[in-house]
């Protein structure tokens, strides 16, 4: 299976907009929780549609279509997105509007976009496009899955532009309720100052990538995602290191042979040390980069890694704010991206160069 | 009647979130459907729910909406006269 990414859009709390600036002017912050810088709306949705759209869905809407516009794309064959938690803001409204009235007085708007494929749907009302429209919900498999659909609907000829996104947001009560299970840190620190911090817990954040899959390269193209693959629950690090080989074998790669490995270190010690193992055995050879401090801990932040990813490959740079080891000089021509959450759910994402 | 207006247009913009619009902006008299406001049938919803919430005033038949919702001044009538019954 084979993917080209002909074009890309993200938003999230970094600078991402701007063509010409690739993560060289950082936003660093000081609360627990990541907060995407919001576009301006209006210069991508028409105001008429704007009002009924809750912040998720104006996330997806601008970053499908700036990903539809690098790509020189008008109508994509499939539009597949992958969301962990879906439209919160959204879903909350409607359920405290029930406890709030005792089950009655629902107003429509909250109802019809708290679902998780509102965002897709949105999409395609938006395009006018009447193709496959699928949501994966699979926590932070959401997006994998979404992943895999689209490689499997290119490999398979059934389309030729896919339209993929992973998204997902964070609100005051998710945020709160998390915390207090201790997935999310208690004390403020700074966002940057994440590897150092001893606290137990993530920082939470949200963003929303979009790209445009495609079976044939063109004058865009970012990068070629070679192979993508998920496990869950593994039983020990050994078993681990030994998938994660596996993968890259299937793939003709061994570890070594890698360039650059983006790993999902979210700053919670207990499932940092995972990755820290990996870094001194079957990656000890290859550079190590990190980006949950740019972006925060939330279920579909494999995307976003995947929009840094593209952009490092088709610019033949690595920002510096996401080295963690430089051990290759050279210009990255193989990435692989790994994330675990709490050694749960585990994902593989290879790159290369085309 | 035109206190009861000024409450409903403030109503109307923050239940239907209007995000451009000023209570000024809107005519007491203008169609709120069509090419008036340009409220849709998802809108007629929310305004059903607005009334009998901040009202407690029930649409018995759902062919009078058309009537009731017509403008801002169509509701404020039928807000006064069923509030009085």
């Amino acid at each position: 299976m084979k993917a080209y990414i002909n074009g890309l859009g993200a938003v999230a709390p970094q600078e991402t907009l701007d063509k010409d600036h690739f993560l060289d002017q950082v936003e660093s912050y000081n609360e627990n929780r990541l907060q995407i810088i919001q576009p301006n709306y209006r210069e991508y949705i028409n105001p008429k549609v704007l009002r009924r759209m809750s912040k998720i869905v104006r996330l997806g809407v601008v970053s499908a279509k700036i990903a539809m516009e690098d790509a020189g794309l008008d109508q994509p064959d499939a539009i597949i997105t992958g969301t962990g938690m879906g439209c919160q803001v959204d879903t909350e409204k409607f359920l405290n509007a029930m406890l709030e009235n005792n089950e009655t007085l629902l107003t429509p708007t909250a109802f019809i976009q708290s679902t998780h494929n509102t965002m897709g749907a949105q999409i395609a009302l938006m395009l006018g496009n009447n193709n496959y429209n699928f949501t994966y919900v699979h926590r932070t498999f959401s997006f994998e899955s979404a992943l895999l659909d689209s490689m499997m609907m290119l490999a398979e000829n059934e389309a030729s532009n896919v339209l993929l996104g992973g998204i997902d947001e964070i609100t005051e009560e998710s945020w709160l309720i998390k915390t207090r299970i201790g997935y999310f840190k208690f004390d403020s620190i700074n966002s940057l100052n994440l590897l150092g911090d001893k606290q137990t817990g993530a920082l939470a954040g949200e963003s929303s990538a979009f790209f445009v899959l495609s079976n044939k390269k063109t004058d865009n193209t970012y990068a070629e995602i070679t192979g993508t693959s998920t496990f869950y629950k593994p039983e020990s690090i050994e078993e681990t290191q030994e998938r994660i080989s596996n993968f890259l074998s299937v793939n003709k790669l061994s570890p070594d042979s890698l360039d650059l490995v983006i790993l999902g270190y979210n700053g919670d010690p207990e499932y940092d040390q995972l990755y820290q193992n990996l870094e001194e055995t079957i990656f000890n050879l290859c550079s190590v980069a990190y980006y949950k401090h740019l972006c925060g801990e939330h279920d579909t932040a494999s995307a976003f890694a995947l929009w840094i990813a593209a952009k490092a490959l088709k610019s033949n740079t690595i920002p510096e704010i996401i080295v963690k080891e430089k051990k290759k000089q050279n210009s990255p021509k193989n990435i692989l991206i790994y994330n675990q959450f709490r050694n749960i759910n585990h994902s593989l994402i290879l790159l290369r160069q085309v | 009647m035109e206190e009861l207006i000024e409450q409903l247009k403030v109503q109307i913009i923050e239940q239907l979130n209007l995000e451009d619009i000023e209570p000024d902006d809107i005519d007491p008299e203008d169609p709120l459907f069509g090419n008036g406001l340009g409220l849709d049938s998802i809108d007629a919803l929310e305004l059903i729910v607005l009334l009998e919430k901040e009202y407690g005033i029930k649409i018995e038949n759902p062919k009078d909406g058309q009537k009731i919702f017509f403008s801002l001044k169509s509701m404020a009538e039928f807000i006064t006269e069923n509030q009085k019954n």
